[in-house]
């Protein structure tokens, strides 16, 4: 009924010139993260690829979540963004696999606790999982979900596009059902071995669900974006209507609200229960620079700022509110993940060099990742062909077969 | 002889009462309705009403409850009967932040609640077309477009040959 404010202008974007961005990203990244290793040591580059690692790893999951609850709310609307997501997926494994070596590598000398000679009882309290065997097995297991979850719900999807059987519906359905059970176990246990393993002996129940939080945070801007530049440049271009930008929109005010919720609560139940081995934590997180990226740049910059500008319905369909809102949360998301990681390497302050080493191994990633993902999406088509619910999703009424002759006058 | 409030066409269909819908739009008409027996959708762009004013009715409510709780929990605690509880400090917006957050939430419905009413001028005990018969319809399987006499553009027989022409097959005038 409303033209899609999105697609007011009628330009395809021209991206021929930005065809080489990828390896741009990988080499810039790579000299960053070359030159880190070499002047800042093994332990500020083995930190840096984490959070690299942590931040790519929540645009993964991010997508395998979003391709989940898909499949389990039977939704119309993200018809269009499936595809893009079970890439998105699919990007777990094997790249991200790949791209953990270096902290499998690494790992002795980023996490204290694997080379402590005396273990104490709060660590001792928490084997087998905080041991050598049990750090290298759980990655393992985790990855292997991770392939065979994210690798499962893309080869369906995919047999559907050929024959558009209601088997393939059906097994999809199996994978998420069973996968979101799956997903919240390992996003938790990723969340807790890699980077609340940091400091080992420190106690949060929440921990597991404040990356999850960042994460589909992070993801939904990102898939918004990702389904802009299709929709300019391929045959998404008449598949996307406004109101799938409106829900990612939707979702996107959701998750702020959420992600404060969480960090806050979490906050507030070890600030209000005042014990040692929970506050040093935050102590830690008040001293130097950090307590003002915690309390100011987070707190406005991570919550108030797009949660004020989503209220707003028309801000979620507007490019000139939501291109520079994507681009702040992707910056946010990294200075979340700074103020979560590298209060365990840099005590006083989060300025210091090690910072640009960061960023260069997050462009490295991006690169390498988004390298990945333009394969995928240029071997196979762009959108579920025969998803049951496409034609609900682009607003066409189709009648049943038998009663094509008398279709109700209204419904179009 | 009673005055009338309004002119009312009766359609059959959804889609019929989309183009009427945006024909008596197009036609410049301000003081006028839609009445369906179930949501229609796209009636709000056909009809040219712009997003509601309640949210900022909520929000408004929303902030002074925020502040109402602040501001209680810090009279109670740090100014008017000042106790030591567990070595914490006599206000914390931390400790104080759970309750406003309720009242946030509370505050912020009252303000949905009471804009909407306010908005929709209610309550009110009576109205005129709740007298007319055939409007009971538009709970059952009609539906109305009622164009009131009050509206600038309203002239009784334009503005029934308007509804006319886009294919109304009852009209009527409503008694005040």
């Amino acid at each position: 009924m409303s033209s899609n404010p999105n697609s007011v202008s009628e330009s395809r974007l021209e991206l021929s010139k930005w065809r080489n961005l990828p390896v741009i990203l990988m080499v810039i990244g790579a000299i960053g993260a070359g030159l880190g290793l070499a002047f800042g040591g093994v332990k500020q580059f083995g930190y840096s690829w984490l959070l690299a690692f942590m931040f790519s790893l929540s645009l993964c999951l991010g997508g395998w979540f979003l391709v989940t609850v898909h499949h389990l709310f039977d939704a119309s609307w993200s018809v269009p963004t499936r595809r893009l997501c079970e890439h998105l997926a699919c990007l777990l494994a094997p790249a991200m696999l790949i791209l953990f070596l270096p902290i499998a590598l690494t790992a002795k000398i980023i996490y204290p606790w694997m080379t402590l000679a005396h273990p104490e009882h709060e660590l001792t309290s928490k084997y087998p999982l905080f041991t050598m065997a049990g750090f290298y097995v759980t990655a393992a297991v985790l990855f292997a979900i991770w392939w065979l979850y994210s690798n499962r719900l893309r080869y369906w999807s995919l047999r559907q596009d050929e024959t558009g059987s209601v088997e393939c519906v059906r097994r999809m359905r199996f994978f998420s059902a069973s996968g979101v059970v799956l997903f919240a176990l390992t996003l938790t246990m990723a969340a807790i071995l890699f980077m609340k393993g940091l400091m080992s002996d420190w106690y949060s129940t929440m921990y597991g669900v404040t990356y999850f939080a960042a994460s589909i945070w992070v993801t939904l801007p990102t898939v918004y974006v990702i389904t802009l530049i299709l929709q300019r440049t391929t045959v998404l271009r008449d598949l996307v209507r406004e109101n799938t930008y409106y829900m990612i929109g939707s979702l996107f005010l959701a998750f702020t609200v959420f992600w404060a919720y969480v960090n806050f609560s979490q906050y507030f139940i070890i600030w209000n229960a005042n014990m040692p081995e929970e506050t040093f934590w935050y102590v830690l997180r008040e001293k130097g620079t950090w307590d003002a990226v915690g309390k100011y740049v987070i707190i406005f910059g991570h919550f108030f700022i797009p949660f004020l500008m989503l209220l707003r319905i028309d801000f979620k369909l507007k490019l000139v509110t939501m291109l520079p809102l994507v681009a702040w949360a992707w910056f946010m998301h990294f200075v979340d993940l700074e103020f979560q990681i590298m209060p365990a390497l840099h005590k006083n302050t989060i300025l210091t060099p090690g910072l640009l080493v960061d960023a260069a191994c997050v462009l490295f990633f991006v690169g390498v990742l988004m390298k990945v993902f333009i394969i995928s999406l240029s071997r196979h088509p762009l959108y579920p062909l025969k998803d049951p619910r496409m034609s609900e999703a682009l607003g066409i009424y189709v009648p049943p077969h038998d009663d094509l002759s008398d279709a109700p006058e209204g419904a179009k | 002889m009673p005055t009338s409030f309004a002119i009312m066409a009766e359609f059959d269909t959804p889609a019929a009462i989309l183009r009427a819908a945006e024909k008596v739009r197009q036609n410049g008409y301000r003081q006028w309705d839609v009445f369906t027996p179930f949501p229609v959708h796209g009636m709000d762009s056909a009809m040219g009403i712009k997003n509601s004013k309640v949210g900022w009715f909520s929000f408004i409510g929303g902030c002074t409850g925020y502040a109402t709780g602040m501001i209680m929990i810090w009279f109670m605690n740090a100014y008017d009967y000042r106790i030591v509880i567990g070595g914490k400090p006599m206000f914390s917006p931390f400790s104080a932040f759970p309750p406003s957050y309720e009242l946030t939430i509370l505050f912020g419905s009252f303000g949905a609640l009471l804009g909407m009413l306010f908005l929709n001028r209610l309550p009110r005990l009576h109205h005129p077309l709740l007298k007319n018969r055939r409007f009971a319809l538009a709970t059952h399987d009609r539906f109305f477009v009622v164009i009131e006499s009050s509206d600038p553009k309203y002239s009784e027989n334009e503005t029934r040959r308007l509804l006319e022409s886009i294919g109304s097959k009852h009209i009527e005038l409503v008694e005040e």
